[in-house]
């Protein structure tokens, strides 16, 4: 059981990765870099481990032998210690909605939500990994992620929770610690009330960190193609209602969630976060590209 | 049409509040799990028309519903008219010969009528118009209840004699029932002069129905006139408006076909002749002619050996010679005699107390004597006299004439060519056209040398039926009283003339053999029994019970009756028939009864009750309703829709497929019968088979899996080393392609088990199964046939057998009379009558459902024993055969 998803999810981890190859290696923009100890590619413009020259000093008693500089030293008649920058890489905190409203899918559609966000926070991922960052899955217990080896766990850590039952099903990203300045990128449908939504964002900005979030839909949700004498059910039955004829109520249904959309966007930019909105229907490169120019944008 | 129960009809007056139902009650709504249903909380639709049902989807509903209630009420196609009367109804029945050709059509019409009965509710009763079996006069039985009588008229049969008006009469005037409805199904004839009084009797028992006269009455095949060369068959009909064509079928005692000749019956006419030319040897093979047709008494006339055995008696004047090769003057007489004839040879008085056709007497003066009169008094009753002349009978005094020469002879004789003469041996003119010989070729090779001379008369070229090529006359023949007699004016040998030498003489001498009557049998005054009488369908059966003797000069002008049914009597060696058409009077239609209400035979299709159908059209209508619902609801995909829409299509089909879908037969080894098309009969075919295949698999190291069903000409038969077939009474002649497909299985060494399940006590069970048999089997190649006997392989091929019963027993099973090596031996084809499914079959609970007969358990056990022996026979051929051979064999070694 435990092999078959392994290996289920390596499979997942290269579907991302292709998908992801056409784009080169994300680096995040960061003006500031999560308050991490990690190697990365982000220049602390400060001495410290790295690769890159960062100065020559001059050798005080106390430092080691071994760090002098000797092609420095021999211009001069002292000896010089040289120092690099310190490189630390970019933290990005990744979530992806899991509760039962994302694992539906209407009639049409071939993939449920579920599984496009799965989809898109791999690729996410695997470009990130490429850039030298680290991903972190926003879960109790979940280990950041450095190097692309990595995104098979990543991969398996998602195809767990799907299978878990025990997740909370709020619909919102968990109160999880997440390092400060780090970047958040969410998946989900956030059909939860705005207030809830805006509790959950606020509270990750409060941390703070920034970062974007991507609605996920049905082309169901989207357009409401039903025609007829319905009775809706929510997905865990919770409450239902008959709607005598769909098609009267289709412009209502849609002003409704150009107002919810509407709000999510306003939410997301009073907190400094990025909002994009994505259909299962449509192709997923698509919502890739706007994710990785809305984390390379300054 | 009409219903059963009208009332229920009432209830289509609800049908307007059922459709008023349905439009009120909207139906169900479909129902969608929908994630974004936060934002459809509270969202009011602008448009408030309630949701309907589709109205085609109403009409569905409300026509089901109409179905159902028109089913229940239910309705009954061609019920026919009501009966008058409120009485119990009387069945008058024709069931005289002339019934036998549609006797299935009055059945169905008396069914009929009995259903009309049944559904009035009145009583029934029935007068078969024909003297029955016992020779009991027509009586009409007491009123009953419809299903009683129904069985009494399932035991009916035809009669091989006419109805009986007259009795019948009298037995309507003693019917005193008030408000009798009597309906009468007719055959059309008078059948002699008392019908005005039947008519009368019937008018007077109560209000008449006739079922009649929209076909033509039987047809009747009188004796044949024998003529020389050709038996001339003649048919006896009701003049009809307009010319018909019979057919006569010319058929061997084993009932092949030998000849067919088609008679044109003219408009208006009531007799026709056609003649059936048959040369000698198949025509002595006949032993009846048939109508082609309907089977019936009527349209069979049995011959007896007056129309073929012409025993020829030979004598020579002196019989010790007469023998020598070469030489003998009876020498080329029996070669050119026997392989036609019958030759006998004794002396005179031997021969003559014998019935004899032909005589010859080979130079054989005839003083006058105690002889010449036997012989003279011979030829007066139909004898044919052929004598030969010769060195005695040209010595023969002058002055004394001997009356059975055809001619005066000069004394002495004449000789042609020769050292001493002149002249040249002569040659044979051309036979004339009135010569019997006519026809015949004459070989150039063929002289005369020697001659006796006839005495030149006026009536001498007359006489002559042979003549030289200078007019000479060599054969002179002349009638006397019912005989003739013919002179060859040479001899029999080759002394006088190379004649018998030549093919000519062996023709010449069969012309004139034709030329006999046939022996008329036995003495006159001897009572002959019945051997074989015909029944109604006209197959040769034991006679029945009333049958008596009959005087052998009777025959002629014996009308048949119970007591003298139509069939050959007599020993074995001079049997003698008497036909129906015989002594018949004149066919002649009958009128109808007057003041009778005339339904026709064929008009009276049989009731069929609507009911069920439009029970089952209203079930397809719901589950049409149910699947549109269901669709409407959402609740069905695609893929389950197109299933079911094919599952309820297709339901119909299945067991027309059921055939298609048997496992593959090469796997296994497994038994086989032959579709019937009757259900029922295919049942227990299945079972039978099942429970001998179980049975063989108990007992014997044999493995028999479930039997198959096959249809020949579709299925591939190579596979089943065992066919059942058994015989309905309805079954139809085989399709070409079914028959050759069963030729070619039976000659490849497949068996087939022809069960007509009517031997013995089954009779009833399954009427008409013979008749069926023969008509059945017409295309199948079947070889001479022997009883199946303890000597048989198939009675020791497992187990040791002495009869071979099934459900019935004590029938005759017959198989392949001769051996065929070619086949291992096996019979192709058995024969018999004891409905061994029957015996064989067991149901699902492991019992035998059908009760053996006359019973027993060992009657069961025999009956299975057989089959493993007949399987055993079928899957190993002659293994056993030496088995029977043990005795011989084990005498042999010396034990």
């Amino acid at each position: 059981m435990a092999r078959a998803i392994a290996a289920e999810a390596s499979v997942k981890a290269r579907r991302a990765e292709a998908l992801g190859a056409r784009l080169p290696p994300l680096m995040v923009a960061a003006e500031r870099v999560a308050a991490t100890v990690a190697q990365g590619v982000h220049g602390r413009r400060r001495v410290g481990q790295g690769d890159s020259f960062w100065q020559f000093r001059p050798f005080v008693t106390g430092d080691p032998t071994s760090r002098i500089d000797w092609r420095q030293s021999a211009k001069s008649e002292r000896a010089f210690i040289r120092e690099t920058e310190w490189e630390a890489a970019q933290t990005v905190a990744v979530w992806r909605d899991g509760s039962a409203s994302m694992r539906w899918r209407s009639r049409g559609a071939t993939v449920d939500k579920a599984e496009r966000a799965g989809l898109l926070l791999l690729a996410l991922a695997s470009l990130l990994l490429r850039g030298g960052e680290r991903v972190v899955l926003m879960e109790a217990g979940a280990r950041p992620i450095a190097g692309l080896p990595g995104l098979d766990r990543l991969a398996e850590a998602i195809g767990a929770d799907r299978s878990g039952a025990g997740e909370a099903l709020s619909g919102l990203p968990p109160t999880i610690p997440v390092p400060r300045h780090a970047r958040v990128v969410l998946f989900g449908d956030f059909l939860s009330p705005l207030d809830e939504v805006q509790a959950g964002v606020g509270r990750l900005a409060a941390i703070p960190v920034t970062g974007h979030l991507l609605q996920v839909l049905d082309p169901a949700e989207a357009v409401l193609p039903y025609t007829g004498r319905i009775r809706f059910r929510g997905v865990e039955r919770e409450t239902n209602t008959l709607i005598p004829r769909v098609e009267t109520i289709r412009d209502e249904y849609g002003r409704r969630l150009a107002a919810h959309q509407a709000g999510l966007a306003a939410i997301c930019s009073a907190a400094g976060f990025s909002f994009g909105v994505h259909r299962t229907d449509h192709p997923p490169e698509t919502a890739l590209l706007a994710l990785y120019t809305a984390l390379t944008a300054r | 049409m009409i219903f059963v129960y009208p009332w229920v009809l009432l209830a289509l007056a609800a049908l307007p509040l059922l459709w008023w139902l349905l439009r009120v009650t909207p139906p169900a709504p479909r129902s969608e799990i929908f994630p974004a249903i936060r934002l459809l909380l509270g969202l009011k639709t602008t448009e408030e028309t309630p949701a309907r049902t589709p109205w085609w989807l109403l009409v569905l509903r409300v026509l089901a519903a109409g179905l159902v209630i028109v089913a229940l009420a239910r309705p009954v196609l061609d019920a026919g008219a009501a009966l008058p009367g409120s009485g119990p109804m009387l069945l008058v029945l024709d069931d005289g010969w002339a019934s036998a050709a549609d006797w299935p059509r009055r059945m169905e019409a008396a069914s009929t009528a009995l259903d009309r009965a049944e559904g009035a509710g009145r009583k029934a009763a029935l007068l078969a118009t024909a003297p029955n079996e016992s020779n009991a006069a027509p009586e009409a039985t007491a009123p009953m209840p419809v299903p009683d009588l129904r069985a009494r008229i399932a035991a009916l049969r035809p009669k091989p004699w006419p109805v009986d008006r007259a009795a019948s009469a009298r037995a309507l005037r003693d019917w005193k029932q008030p408000g009798t409805a009597v309906v009468y199904v007719a055959d059309g004839l008078t059948d002699g002069a008392a019908f005005s009084t039947f008519g009368d009797a019937l008018a007077s028992a109560g209000a008449v129905t006739e079922i009649c006269c929209d076909t033509p009455p039987a047809r009747l095949l009188l004796p044949p006139r024998s003529e020389p060369d050709r038996l001339v068959a003649r048919i006896a009909q009701v003049p009809q408006p307009v010319p018909t064509e019979a057919a006569v079928l010319a058929q061997s005692g084993d009932g092949r076909t030998l000849a067919r000749a088609t008679v044109t019956l003219p408009a208006g006419a009531s007799t026709a002749e056609a003649p059936i030319a048959l040369p000698t040897e198949l025509r002595n093979r006949l032993g009846r002619l048939v109508l082609e047709g309907p089977p019936s008494a009527g349209s069979v006339v049995l011959l007896d050996e007056r129309w073929r055995r012409r025993p020829v008696g030979l004598l020579a004047g002196d019989m010790a010679s007469a023998e020598s090769p070469l030489t003998g003057s009876l020498y080329y007489l029996r070669r050119a005699l026997a392989p036609y004839t019958e030759v006998r040879e004794g002396d005179l008085h031997s021969l003559l107390s014998r019935d004899l056709s032909v005589l010859i007497l080979a130079d054989m003066p005839l003083p006058a004597g105690e002889e010449r009169d036997a012989i003279a008094n011979w030829v007066q009753k139909g004898g044919l006299l052929i004598r030969f002349a010769g060195p005695r009978t040209a010595e023969q005094p002058l002055g004394e004439t001997d009356p059975l020469m055809p001619v005066r002879l000069l004394a002495g004789n004449r000789q042609l060519g020769g050292a001493m003469s002149w002249s040249q041996p002569a040659g044979l003119a051309p036979f004339a056209d009135s010569s019997p010989f006519a026809g015949l070729t004459v070989p150039d090779e063929v002289k005369v040398t020697r001659q006796v001379l006839a005495e030149p008369s006026a009536t001498l070229t007359q006489q002559s039926w042979a003549t030289l090529a200078d007019g000479t006359p060599l054969v002179t023949q002349s009638a006397q009283g019912a005989g003739r007699i013919v002179l060859f004016h040479v001899t029999a040998n080759a002394d006088w003339s190379n004649l018998p030498l030549s093919g000519l003489f062996v023709d010449m001498l069969r012309r004139l053999v034709d030329l006999s009557a046939g022996v008329a049998g036995a003495e006159p005054h001897a009572i002959l029994g019945p051997a074989e009488t015909l029944d109604g369908y006209g197959m040769l059966s034991p006679p029945p019970p009333a049958a008596a003797g009959l005087a052998a000069d009777a025959f002629a002008k014996t009308t048949v009756s119970p007591q003298h049914p139509p069939g050959l009597y007599g020993p074995e060696n001079g049997r003698q028939a008497l036909n129906l058409g015989a002594a018949l009077p004149a066919l002649s239609p009958a009128p109808v009864v007057s003041g009778a209400r005339v339904e026709g035979l064929s008009a009276t299709a049989p009731e069929r009750a609507l009911g069920p159908w439009l029970l089952a059209a209203a079930i397809v209508l719901l589950v049409v309703d149910l699947l549109v619902s269901l669709a409407l609801r959402g609740l069905l995909r695609r893929s389950v829709a197109g299933a079911a829409t094919a599952l309820a299509l297709l339901l119909p089909l299945a067991p027309a497929h059921a055939l298609e879908q048997n496992q593959p037969p090469a796997l296994a080894t497994r038994l086989a019968y032959i579709v019937t098309g009757n259900d029922q009969v295919d049942n227990v075919s299945k079972a039978g088979l099942e429970g001998l295949s179980e049975y063989v698999n108990r007992r014997t190291a044999a493995t028999l899996v479930e039997p198959d069903a096959v249809v020949p000409g579709e299925t591939d038969l190579s596979f089943y080393p065992l066919l059942y077939w058994p015989i309905t009474a309805d079954a139809q002649p085989l399709a070409p392609a079914a028959a050759a497909a069963l030729n070619d299985y039976m000659g490849r060494g497949g068996i087939i088990l022809i069960d007509t399940r009517d031997s013995g006590s089954g009779e009833g069970f399954s009427p008409g199964a013979d008749t069926a048999l023969q008509r059945a089997a017409q295309g199948l190649v079947i070889p001479p046939l022997a009883p199946l006997t303890t000597e048989h392989v198939l009675a020791r091929a497992f187990y040791l057998l002495q009869d071979f019963p099934g459900r019935f027993t004590g029938d005759t099973v017959w198989v392949q009379r001769d051996q065929d090596r070619a086949n291992d031996s096996v019979s192709p084809v058995i024969i018999g009558g004891n409905d061994w499914a029957g015996a064989w079959a067991v149901d699902q609970s492991g019992r035998n459902p059908y009760a053996v007969i006359p019973g027993g358990a060992r009657q069961r056990t025999i009956a299975y024993r057989f089959g493993v022996n007949l399987v055993m026979y079928a899957l190993t051929g002659n293994y056993k055969g030496d088995q029977v051979h043990v005795p011989a064999i084990l005498e042999r070694l010396g034990q």
